[in-house]
């Protein structure tokens, strides 16, 4: 019996690529595209009024909240403007770490960078965000090493947001990066400065645009993390993100949360779209 | 006196020796392209480069060959500047270049993975080094088209270079160093990832360019054979040091010492009389019946090992008189059945000349310190 | 390779549509029926109970080993009590609606939510002996009651106070108008805070009730067109100088503890938490009145365990309990016999638990819907208009 699958496989190539990808397939279409199909179904729901109940049939009043409401157009640039400030911040941190990673460092020491860089990612998400509340409070560590200068912290808002994103998403670009510098070979670096480029020139002409498809892949992740997130906000901002409002609406009112998490999604799609032409995708 | 101090340098070794390389006229009244004076490089007990001298002249198509680990191509690097000596210097040109950065020196490197930019068309990885020498965009154009003919792929500008094929590569990786019309071209083992066929007609090639252009190149490479084929000198290296410096029929004919010996051709190497002599395979022949051995040195012996490998037979020859010798028969279409069946008895002559004596050891220290004496 | 041009994306995404129109119009399970069939007695217990409760109101020595009225009561009626601990009401009604549990301890702004999805039983309380000693205040109210049936066990209840660094917020006040008029408020710029709820629309109203008395408010939950836009008015124009919405207990106490708020709505809860670590603060009753929840432990209509749910919420309504859990969870006990129990003798005075007059002056918490209970009729706005509002609110 096996023997003979063996031989039905055997010449049918097709019928072997098809067996093997079933199961991710079927898990693929069930369980992300399904949850998918049904989010965005729920997104034309509405409420039962009295009982707070979702009544389902079709309806766009959602998406009419969502145009016709000024603050959800507030919130949407301000989730952006953050999450496009973050991977801004995160791509010029993670660089150098990267590079040093990736071309100066030995292999020792590049192991033990690896390490560092993913470190945090094993403690937990709230007890960082938990740590920056309270190095962020009045009483807090920062307040304290600036005062000896006359200045103060910038408090819970949207600053905070912005560091502590910053903060917690680094190793999301560090990682890509690394990866796309240590990609490049030491020779194309020689054979630039060979040509008689000075550093600045071969940084410019040779390492950036061959590390690009890498700083864009990262930024995918800082910024669609950014974009997601509700529990740095909540923690240590003072103003909603696109996350608090489909947390907030959630239990109380889940077609409109659902209608609302199609913003980020447009917003990732259209983000993919311009970072398709730039070639980001060119060299994957 | 200075000039004398090289001419005993080079020939270091080679002590049996041989009449010294013809030098060109040039080469008495110019300064060298190349000199490098004590130059050294360790990796911390290590000794990769172990002061060496060495002059290259101008127009030269020099080769260092050595086994990997020889220092040769950690000398390529400082010459180029990748790597900085921890003590001697390099010239170029009479200038000390030994503190500047590669992009401060006027060489270029043609590298062993070619080190093409794979985000540029292949015209943009030829200019590069002329837009940064901020050469005007016409010039630059009129060199590229220039480079491109050289190195015969034109209309292959606009390609990518994972468009094109690795042979294809290589010449892009030479037109891009060649382009910047620089002191010396640095060649970094070029041919090492072709296959044979592919590497032959690039040696052609490169030999004929370097010609063209008149550049002189300083080659690394492993293969003799490829250096035997192309070079006007070669340095042999060994464990950081060279063994020998000489033109390739010198080399070949004449190696210094038992390491040379070995590593370039095939080596027979015996002790007679207490002295150690190399014959190479096709200067030995197997003497028939009533062959002349007039002015042959001769000995008795029996094949122990035959192979045919198409233009010759090669034979294994154990002589009586003790060692054994490798003998390289021509296929000849006289001979239906060429000699060399395994356990037949011969008698193998050669000329006595072509008996080199060659030093024991492989240290040439002791050499040097000899030479240090004569001058 | 080919079946790259096959642009997989696209297909996928046409899969999606697909399943989005279909799922749209045709929806899929039906909804739960209402049940009205009221509870009239107590069966076998089951042996099990699943709960879904307020952190600190099923305690069962886990968090402190003295605080336990948990394993008790298994022993005294076999039932193995599994508590989810939810930290908003939302998140209440999400859990009841999933079926998995007997009963939860729901507050005002949930229960009227689950009363009218049928989410729970109506009982007769007869049958629970401790319901005659429950304070007659908490009985028949609108957030355990409907049609005359009533909905559960009450637990407690507690004021939303004025909580005040005493250090920086001089004299002590006695107004909301500290936190909502601007002339006092941007005294405390970025450091008044408030409960991140849409109930807190509600806390605006009665200040709105006491001082502007045009509007004709009188329940703040049940607030018409123009009397919801102006307490939303005066949530955003308060807006500017909030310096936090505290999202839960904790981070309400960490943030006076730290100096980031010093006055703000808060509970007796984080009040007697402060006072205990030594913090320089106080809380009281503004002259307005405040907005209060008062809880009631209900029974799922979809019980597995309804003999094991009866069984504790008897027990949460007995004396001992009671004080057990109001001195733990710092609130005023729903039974007053509770009252001569505590250890502290003055808990129940702290928590005014009998003070009659305190308790008129708080409105507590219930499901915001359109039926104004007057002659306005149905024209309130409904809870999920203040869930958008609240949204507008914080920007």
């Amino acid at each position: 019996m096996g023997r003979r699958l063996a031989d039905l496989f055997q010449g049918h190539p097709r019928l072997t690529v098809a067996a093997l990808l079933a199961a991710p397939i079927g898990w693929l279409v069930i369980g992300y595209l399904g949850s998918l199909a049904v989010m965005l179904a729920a997104s034309f729901w509405h409420l039962n009024e009295l009982s707070g109940e979702v009544t389902q049939g079709f309806s766009l009043d959602n998406f009419d909240t969502i145009f016709s409401d000024e603050v959800y157009r507030t919130i949407t640039f301000r989730t952006i403007g953050v999450a496009a400030a973050v991977t801004v911040t995160d791509a010029i941190l993670a660089f150098p770490i990267a590079f040093y990673m990736a071309k100066l460092a030995k292999p020792r020491m590049q192991s033990v960078l690896v390490v560092a860089v993913l470190l945090p990612l094993w403690s937990s998400y709230l007890v960082k965000v938990g740590a920056w509340r309270l190095m962020l409070s009045e009483d807090g560590a920062i307040n304290w090493a600036l005062s000896p200068f006359g200045l103060h912290g910038p408090g819970y808002g949207t600053v905070a947001v912005w560091l502590v994103m910053s903060y917690i998403w680094l190793p999301y670009m560090i990682i890509p990066i690394y990866a796309g510098l240590q990609r490049i070979p030491d020779s194309l670096l020689s054979a630039s400065e060979d040509l008689g480029a000075k550093p600045a020139k071969t940084f410019r002409k040779v390492i950036m645009p061959l590390t690009f498809p890498a700083i864009v892949a990262g930024s995918i992740f800082t910024f669609s993390l950014t974009l997601g997130d509700y529990i740095t906000p909540a923690n240590v901002g003072n103003k909603q993100f696109i996350g608090n409002v489909v947390y907030s609406n959630f239990v109380a009112n889940l077609p409109l949360a659902a209608a609302i998490t199609v913003i980020p999604i447009v917003v990732m799609v259209i983000y993919l779209l311009i970072a398709r032409r730039f070639g980001a995708f060119e060299h994957v | 006196m200075l000039l004398q101090l090289h001419q005993s340098r080079e020939s270091r070794g080679a002590t049996t020796s041989s009449p010294s390389t013809p030098r060109s006229p040039a080469d008495q009244t110019s300064v060298p392209d190349v000199r490098l004076t004590g130059l050294t490089r360790r990796y911390g007990d290590f000794t990769a480069v172990d002061s060496i001298d060495l002059d290259v002249r101008q127009g030269e198509f020099f080769t260092m060959l050595g086994p990997s680990g020889s220092g040769k191509t950690t000398t390529l690097k400082m010459i180029a500047g990748f790597e900085q000596p921890d003590a001697g210097k390099v010239e170029l040109g009479g200038q000390d270049v030994s503190g500047l950065a590669p992009y401060a020196r006027s060489v270029n490197t043609v590298f062993q993975d070619y080190a093409l930019f794979p985000h540029m068309t292949v015209s943009a990885n030829i200019e590069y080094g002329l837009s940064i020498a901020k050469i005007p965009k016409s010039d630059r154009a009129e060199r590229r088209t220039e480079a491109l003919r050289m190195v015969r792929l034109e209309g292959h500008g606009d390609r990518k270079p994972n468009e094109l094929s690795g042979g294809q590569r290589q010449r892009v990786a030479l037109a891009r160093a060649i382009v910047n019309r620089p002191r010396v071209l640095l060649l970094d083992e070029p041919l090492g990832a072709l296959d044979l066929k592919l590497r032959e007609q690039m040696q052609v090639e490169l030999k004929q360019i370097q010609s063209e252009v008149g550049i002189t190149f300083i080659y690394v490479t492993h293969d003799q054979d490829e250096a035997l084929t192309m070079s006007d000198r070669i340095a042999v290296f060994n464990e950081g040091r060279i063994e020998q410096l000489s033109s390739p029929r010198d080399l070949y004919e004449h190696p210094a010492n038992e390491f040379v010996a070995g590593f370039v051709g095939v080596s027979n190497a015996i002790e007679r009389d207490g002295k150690k002599l190399t014959i190479r395979p096709e200067k030995i022949r197997l003497i028939g019946e009533g062959d002349p051995t007039d002015g042959l040195v001769t000995e008795r012996g029996e094949i122990t090992e035959s192979a045919y490998v198409g233009m010759v037979t090669r034979v294994k020859v154990e002589l009586e008189q003790g060692g054994a010798v490798q003998v390289a028969l021509q296929n000849t279409e006289s001979e239906a059945e060429p000699g060399g069946r395994v356990g037949q008895k011969v008698v193998v002559g050669w000329r006595p000349e072509h008996a080199v004596s060659i030093q024991q050891g492989e240290r040439t220290q002791s050499v040097q310190l000899e030479e240090e004496n004569v001058s | 390779m080919s079946y790259a041009n096959r642009h997989p994306a696209r297909f996928a995404w046409l899969l999606v549509l697909a399943m989005v129109g279909v799922l749209a119009v045709a929806g899929c399970g039906g909804s739960s029926d209402s049940n009205s069939d009221e509870v009239t007695s107590i069966g076998q217990t089951e042996g099990a109970l699943n709960l879904i409760a307020w952190a600190g109101y099923a305690e069962d020595g886990s968090t402190d080993k003295t605080v336990d009225w948990v394993t008790p009561f298994e022993k005294q009626t076999q039932c193995k009590v599994n508590t989810k601990t939810a930290s908003t009401s939302d998140e209440m009604v999400k859990l009841m609606r999933t079926g998995q549990y007997d009963g939860v301890s729901a507050s005002g702004d949930a229960s009227v939510r689950l009363i009218e999805g049928g989410d729970v039983s109506p009982i007769d309380m007869s049958i629970l002996s401790n319901y005659a000693d429950i304070n007659p205040s908490l009985k028949d109210q609108d957030y355990n009651s409907k049609d005359g049936q009533n909905y559960g066990m009450p637990h407690g209840w507690g004021a939303n106070v004025l909580l005040y660094n005493k250090d920086a917020v001089q004299p002590a006040p006695d107004s909301w108008g500290s936190v909502f008029d601007p002339a006092m408020a941007s005294k405390y710029s970025g450091k008044i805070t408030a409960p991140d709820n849409p109930i807190y629309i509600a806390d605006a109203a009665v200040y709105l009730e006491a001082t502007q008395p045009d509007l004709g408010i009188t329940d703040p939950y049940e607030l018409d067109e123009d009397q919801f836009n102006a307490a939303v008015d005066l949530l955003k124009q308060q807006n500017k100088f909030i310096g936090e919405y505290w999202p839960d207990a904790t981070k309400n106490i960490s943030s006076y503890t730290n100096g980031d708020s010093v006055i703000g709505s808060s509970w007796q809860y984080q009040t007697s938490a402060l006072q205990a670590a030594g913090e320089n603060v106080d809380a009281d009753l503004p002259k307005e009145g405040s907005t209060g929840w008062s809880d009631t432990w209900m029974l799922s209509s979809q019980a597995e365990h309804p003999n094991c749910m009866l069984e504790w919420m008897n027990w949460m309504g007995s004396p001992k309990v009671q004080a057990q859990v109001a001195e733990w969870f710092g609130e005023a006990p729903a039974n007053l016999g509770a009252c001569d129990l505590t250890s502290d003798p003055n808990h129940c005075d702290t928590y005014h638990a009998k003070d009659e007059k305190y308790y008129d002056q708080i409105a507590f918490w219930k499901t915001p819907i359109s039926d104004c209970g007057d002659d306005r009729g149905s024209v309130c706005m409904t809870y999920d208009q203040w869930v958008q509002a609240w949204t507008e609110i914080k920007g």
